[in-house]
């Protein structure tokens, strides 16, 4: 049985698409069978990250419609055995989504899979809606200004009413020297600030840039990168190692979880 | 340009925003209705004692599953003649 997991934000351009890419790339590569979802029905873009977008066929509201079955609609990856694209529709809108349909159909895939991630779209609509309803766990990525943690308290709060209790958070876009002299919010302000468990931050990073530019996996154009060993560790800490935070700092609830959004 | 100058970095300002704006975005009510209920104790209550409305703290909080209301009213004296 797989694990189904959220990778939501709230606030768009934070990375949800690109984590999503290469988590689940990464998770690929520790040996498990992978499938990620675009959820972003009419806004597809995990294809164009993946360079997958000459290989699909049929996308997941094919599916949902009875147009095909989940086989066809699944792309492999280029180059990981193991790793598969479920791709959103370009021309229907979120209104002609049916959410339990999308239920049905990632209920049916947890069978054959070990993880499946969901690539939300932004906002707090049907999008997110149908992208959260089948998961048990979500990731949570912000980037560390006011905006992106407004919105994802929001995002927690919805999430943590509809049951979703298990939680991560992923600080995108960490750039240590501006924390280092005060310009930025630290990972540790905003742990405390919105009461969730840290399970990395991964540092901003030309070579994310470069391999979406090129449709290439992190893993695969930059193994050595910063932000691809961020993203390493994880994937082995959503696996349940136990993996020391690199040179950052740690991670710790602080006294502001106190008080506990709606 | 002042080499002494003590400047306090916009990281922690950032953070102090942030705190101001999630308490109320957690809060249920939005501040006009907050305020109406606020007053609305305070008149109940004054029938029964004597207290100074300024010091009257009232949170709502919500944990996992339920909803708490805490009022912090620190009583003076009991009224003679309750209503």
């Amino acid at each position: 049985m797989g694990r189904t997991i959220v990778v939501t934000a709230g606030k768009g351009g934070v990375g949800k698409t690109t984590v999503t890419a290469n988590l689940g790339a990464l998770l690929t590569k520790l040996g498990n069978k992978v499938v990620v979802v675009d959820m972003d029905i009419g806004l597809r873009n995990l294809d164009v990250v993946m360079g997958l977008e000459n290989r699909v066929v049929y996308n997941i509201m094919d599916v949902s419609d009875g147009k095909c079955k989940i086989n066809q609609a699944l792309v492999r990856d280029k180059t990981l055995p193991g790793l598969f694209l479920l791709p959103a529709s370009q021309i229907h809108t979120k209104k002609d989504i049916n959410i339990d349909k999308i239920v049905e159909i990632i209920s049916i895939i947890e069978n054959s899979f070990d993880y499946i991630l969901l690539d939300s779209p932004a906002g707090i609509e049907k999008g997110f809606e149908s992208a959260s309803a089948p998961a048990k766990e979500a990731l949570i990525v912000v980037t560390p200004d006011v905006s992106s943690v407004r919105d994802a308290d929001r995002v927690i709060g919805i999430l943590e009413n509809r049951g979703i209790l298990a939680i991560s958070l992923i600080v995108n876009r960490y750039d240590i020297n501006l924390v280092n002299r005060k310009k930025m919010l630290n990972a540790d302000s905003v742990v405390d600030i919105l009461g969730l468990d840290l399970i990395g931050m991964i540092p901003e990073d030309k070579s994310v840039i470069e391999s979406t530019n090129k449709g290439e996996l992190l893993v695969n154009y930059a193994n050595g990168s910063p932000a691809n060993k961020a993203f390493e560790n994880i994937s082995r800490r959503i696996e349940g190692e136990d993996v020391p935070f690199l040179n950052f700092n740690s991670q710790r609830r602080g006294i502001f979880s106190l008080f506990r959004r709606r | 340009m002042n080499l002494f100058r003590i400047t306090k970095g916009t990281s922690a300002i950032a953070e102090e925003r942030l705190k101001l704006i999630l308490v109320q975005d957690r809060s249920l009510l939005p501040p006009a209705k907050f305020e109406q209920m606020k007053e609305d104790i305070v008149d109940i209550m004054s029938n029964y004692f004597d207290f100074n409305t300024a010091d009257i703290v009232i949170n709502i909080q919500r944990e996992s599953k339920k909803t708490l209301l805490e009022a912090i009213i620190p009583v003076l004296s009991v009224k003679r003649k309750t209503r």
